[in-house]
């Protein structure tokens, strides 16, 4: 069932007005810049203060819009509602609240409307300021003021999110009667709602309602607060709110009454209730239900209280004739119910009676109702059943009109296919012989097709399946459908073991042509082998390896072995490993490097000129006039200009030794790391430094290098003003974290 | 579904949680714990409401204990005091009483002395004139400024007419004109909405009382006649003066001093 339109629980929470004044403020403050100085251009100072005045005014705006518009208008309400709420709320405050909040919204746009005009004619940033506070001020002011209101419509809303959900369109059981006569017992009974149900009267406060089925289709049954019987202006909110139901709601109405008068008022008493609250079940289906047979009223009861009984279901005075337009008609007073059940609510006898009863009832005015609508009728108008004429009782069975002449052909057509076509086929010929118009069933009248021709026509095996024992039971024979040379060999029994062996395992259909080819290739292969091994011929893709490289294959293998075995040898006498990059910050070995070459086996020619390129690779800065036999500084002073790689290597001439032309000059040689002794130093003498830089090496520089560890030269920050640190407000201690 | 006061109805059905009554107790005896937590970490504009609201609080409660803590006071001994012969320390008091009494009086004469005005307001901070009007560059050059516009609240009359724009040296923007003014009565101590009938004087200068620019100490004539007051003859008064107390050009407001 769709949600009913009537679900009051999704008004928002209406907050105080200190509450709303505290969020706009702090939205405010949250939400706008808040970082001005007074020397900023006027027109951006103007900007700030406006923007904050606008801001509050907009969240006031939203916030009293949305309470404006959660609540609903009485206007729009079912008249249920509407007057529920005018019972429970009083319309006129209602209303006036709801007036007063749309007001307050208007004032507070008009208020901001007013100083932001003002601000445009500000001149400093103190005016700007204050036009700000005062608009800002007053705005709460007005809110403030509004504080009754608010609290008024919270205090509401609370209330109306616990009305029960009450679909005033829908099918509907209304149960009314005095306080305490089992109304709500009844409700227990029916619907799965559990209220509260106590012995005295107006335990029930409220409406309460609860759901049932009945004809496979949802009813709420809707429970009642007692009323009493005096005048409508002398009834209180509780029993006003059985009045509206009872008015609004086009329900079946169940008129409780307890003739045993074990709620404490007499039969008497509530059969004047009934009369006179009798104009409200106009056009209602009534049932007046005897509650509490449990208690044993039916023996005891007097003639008097008999007679008021049957009275529930007599009207008083005419009742309209048959035909007739009745209920507009009918005085309200004289309407009398139109059943009178018993039933207790306590034992939950008589129960089913009462609801099917009341259902059916309702059901019946709905169905009729909506019949006698002006929808129903607009749908009704374009029906229109046709009837041929003559109708049903001078041609019962209307079959098709063939022409004989036609009839005759078709026959003669079948009789001739007949006899050309098997027996199986008869359904076939039988469509023919009727003809494309006339429609033969051949599925509906399978039995008959049985009686007929059950011998003639194929067997199907839903056919075998429905005489062995239908779907379920019957197993299909796969095996009759095998195609084996013999038919016979079917249902043959494969034994699935032979010799300690699965049969599985050795089916193969062309298994002895597979063995037979491979037999063959074999057979080719080793007359194949034995002849052309030695001649180099190929063998299936493969070439057999000549003697020279052989020997190759043999020195490579020396070759990694010696490599693998010095390797060794080194880890074993405790040397340094040195890394690659370290070894290429060593320099070029020119003579090694060429022999290596030469050895690898690189024509004379070929290895100087890569050592060559090698060497000018390395060679530095310097662009000067170098030739490459000048091997070491004494040729340099051939240049016009010393540069300063070159004041290096003529400095350093002696360390440096052959490798000066080699170095880039970004490394310097290693002496001038050497540690000086002298007074400044801390050094005493050279055997005090020689240690000293012996323990420097073993203590760093060993673990550095060779666990690739980062030396001090790899020491970054890689981000010197990272963004979180550096962006966005500060608020109050913000300064280190953010 | 649940519906009416279904707490109510479980709670009468089934009783309380067998540890409500504790966990009550608790949440109570916490809540001052939880408090002072809350009161150590807020900061910023939060921290200002709640410390706010917090001296709020505990100055209301210091009053009821003090109200409902017994008092030990002096009080005045008359019966000590002996009739007739006063002491010299007594007589000594008097003589500093008379004194002040004195000095106040002499108070009273100065500031009379040098209140021109019978005013609520006798003095006014002078206004600059760069301050109340804002030169307007006109002319294709933007070169000619001898237009001024006044930036401070106005008051223009009903039928006012403008002078052709052209030739309008001062402009009063719409935006600072008021009609209305908050006017309390000194001696009912209530304030009225009143409408405005014009500037009386405006202790600036002439030509501010001229253009009806409205600055604090300015003495305006209000629409009293809502108030009901009546002249000495008996005719029911509607024009009375009044003078500004505020700025309006910074409040957005006029309010002003009803002078009886």
């Amino acid at each position: 069932m769709a949600q009913s339109h009537y679900n009051f629980k999704r008004i928002q929470i209406v907050s105080g007005s200190t509450a709303l004044i505290d969020v706009v403020l702090s939205k405010t403050q949250r939400k706008t810049p808040t970082e001005i100085h007074r020397h900023y251009a006027i027109t951006r100072i103007r900007d700030f203060y406006t923007r904050k005045v606008k801001f509050a005014q907009q969240s006031f705006h939203d916030k009293l819009t949305r309470i404006v518009e959660d609540f609903p208008h009485f206007d729009s309400l079912h008249p249920f509602y509407a007057d529920l709420f005018n019972v429970l709320y009083d319309r006129d405050h209602y209303k006036l609240a709801l007036g007063q909040l749309a007001h307050a919204r208007s004032l507070v746009d008009g208020i901001a409307r007013d100083y932001v005009r003002m601000l445009k004619y500000g001149d400093s940033l103190y005016r700007c300021k204050q036009l700000k506070k005062a608009a800002l001020g007053r705005m709460c002011t007005l809110i403030k003021r509004h504080n009754s209101s608010l609290a008024y419509l919270e205090q509401v809303r609370q209330h109306m999110a616990r009305l029960p959900s009450i679909d005033p369109t829908a099918r509907t059981l209304l149960i009314a009667g005095f306080p305490n006569v089992g109304k709500s017992s009844f409700l227990n009974v029916v619907s799965r709602a559990d209220v509260e149900v106590q012995p005295y009267a107006f335990t029930t406060k409220s409406l309460f309602i609860g759901h049932t089925d009945h004809a496979y289709l949802r009813w709420q049954v809707i429970d009642t607060p007692g009323i009493l019987d005096h005048a409508l202006d002398e009834r209180n909110t509780i029993e006003m709110q059985s009045i509206t139901a009872l008015a609004h709601l086009r329900a079946a109405v169940l008129f409780f009454v307890d003739p045993s008068e074990a709620c404490g008022y007499s039969l008497a008493q509530q059969h004047a209730l009934f009369r006179n609250v009798a104009p409200l079940f106009a056009a209602k289906p009534l049932i007046v239900v005897a509650n509490k047979t449990d208690l044993g009223w039916e023996q005891e009861l007097t003639p008097e209280a008999e007679a008021l009984l049957a009275d529930f279901t007599s009207p008083v005075a005419t009742v309209p004739a048959p035909g007739e337009d009745t209920l507009p008609e009918e005085p309200p007073a004289q309407r009398a119910a139109d059943a009178l059940l018993k039933t207790s609510a306590r034992d939950a006898t008589g129960i089913a009676v009462v609801k099917r009863t009341a259902c059916e009832l309702l059901l019946t005015q709905r169905v009729e109702a909506k019949v006698k609508s002006r929808k129903a009728q607009a749908v009704l108008n374009r029906l229109h059943l046709a009837q041929p004429v003559g109708g049903d009782e001078l041609n019962p069975s209307r079959p098709p009109t063939i022409p004989p002449s036609v009839v005759a052909k078709r026959a003669a057509a079948a009789a001739a296919a007949a006899a050309e076509l098997p027996d199986d086929d008869a359904p076939y010929v039988r469509r023919l012989a009727a003809g494309p118009g006339a429609r033969v069933d051949t599925r509906g009248d399978k039995d008959e097709d049985e009686a007929m021709d059950g011998s003639t026509r194929r067997r199907l095996e839903r056919d075998l399946e429905a005489d062995n024992g239908g779907a379920g039971v019957y197993s299909m024979d796969y095996r009759k459908l095998y195609e084996l040379k013999r038919p016979a060999w079917a249902y043959d029994v494969i034994p699935e073991i032979i010799n300690g062996k699965n049969v599985a395992d050795f089916v193969d259909a062309d298994i002895e042509a597979k063995l037979a080819a491979l037999e063959a290739e074999e057979d080719a292969r080793t007359a194949v082998g034995e002849v052309e091994y030695a001649s180099e011929a190929v063998l299936d893709g493969y070439r057999a390896l000549t003697d020279e490289e052989r020997a190759t294959v043999a020195a490579i293998r020396d070759k990694k072995l010696l490599a693998r075995a010095s390797s060794a040898r080194e880890r074993a006498r405790g040397r340094q490993s040195v890394t690659r990059s370290a070894e290429a910050r060593k320099g070029l070995d020119v003579e090694d490097f060429r022999s290596h070459l030469q050895s690898l086996g690189m024509a004379d020619d070929d290895a100087e000129e890569l050592t060559e390129k090698v060497r000018g690779r390395s060679r530095g800065r310097s662009k000067g006039p170098r030739g490459h036999a000048a091997p070491d500084g004494a040729a340099v002073a051939v240049g016009s200009k010393r540069n300063r790689s070159m004041s290096v290597v003529a400095a350093t001439g002696a360390d440096a030794g052959g490798r000066g032309n080699s170095r880039s000059v970004s490394v310097g040689p290693r002496s001038s790391k050497r540690i000086r002794v002298g007074s400044t130093s801390g050094i005493r003498d050279v055997s005090h430094a020689k240690e000293a830089e012996k323990a420097a090496r073993a203590k760093t520089q060993v673990r550095v290098r060779r666990e690739a560890r980062k030396g001090e030269g790899d020491r970054a920050i890689y981000n010197e003003n990272p963004k979180h640190m550096v962006v966005g407000k500060r608020g109050v201690g913000k300064t280190t974290r953010r | 579904m649940p519906q009416g006061d279904y707490i109510d109805l479980a709670r009468k059905r089934h009783g309380y949680r067998l540890d409500h009554h504790e966990r009550v107790r608790k949440a109570e005896a916490r809540s001052v714990r939880r408090a002072s937590e809350y009161a150590k970490k807020v900061t910023g504009i939060k921290a200002k409401i709640h410390h706010k609201r917090r001296y709020a609080e505990k100055a209301a409660m210091k009053k009821t204990l003090a109200l409902a803590a017994e008092k030990s006071v002096r009080r005045a001994d008359a019966s000590a005091a002996p009739d007739g012969a006063v002491p010299a320390y007594l007589l000594d008091r008097e003589a500093t009483a008379r004194s002040k009494v004195l000095s106040n009086t002499i108070k009273q004469k100065r500031k009379e002395k040098g209140g021109k005005w019978d005013v609520p307001l006798p003095r006014v901070k002078p206004v600059a004139d760069d301050e109340v009007f804002k030169v307007i560059k006109t002319g294709k050059r933007k070169a000619k400024q001898w237009k001024r516009m006044v930036t401070k609240a106005t008051f223009v009359g009903e039928g006012y007419t403008r002078k052709p724009p052209k030739y309008e040296r001062f402009i009063r923007p719409t935006g600072m004109r008021f009609t209305k003014a908050h006017v309390t009565h000194p001696e009912l101590k209530t304030t009225f909405c009143c409408d405005l009938l014009g500037v009386k004087k405006n202790p600036q200068s002439t030509m501010y009382t001229q253009l009806g620019v409205i600055t604090k100490g300015t003495i305006v004539e209000v629409n009293v006649s809502d108030l009901g007051l009546v002249t000495n003859t008996g005719k029911v008064a509607w024009g009375k003066l009044a003078q500004v107390t505020n700025n309006p050009e910074n409040d957005g407001c006029i309010n002003a001093v009803l002078i009886v």
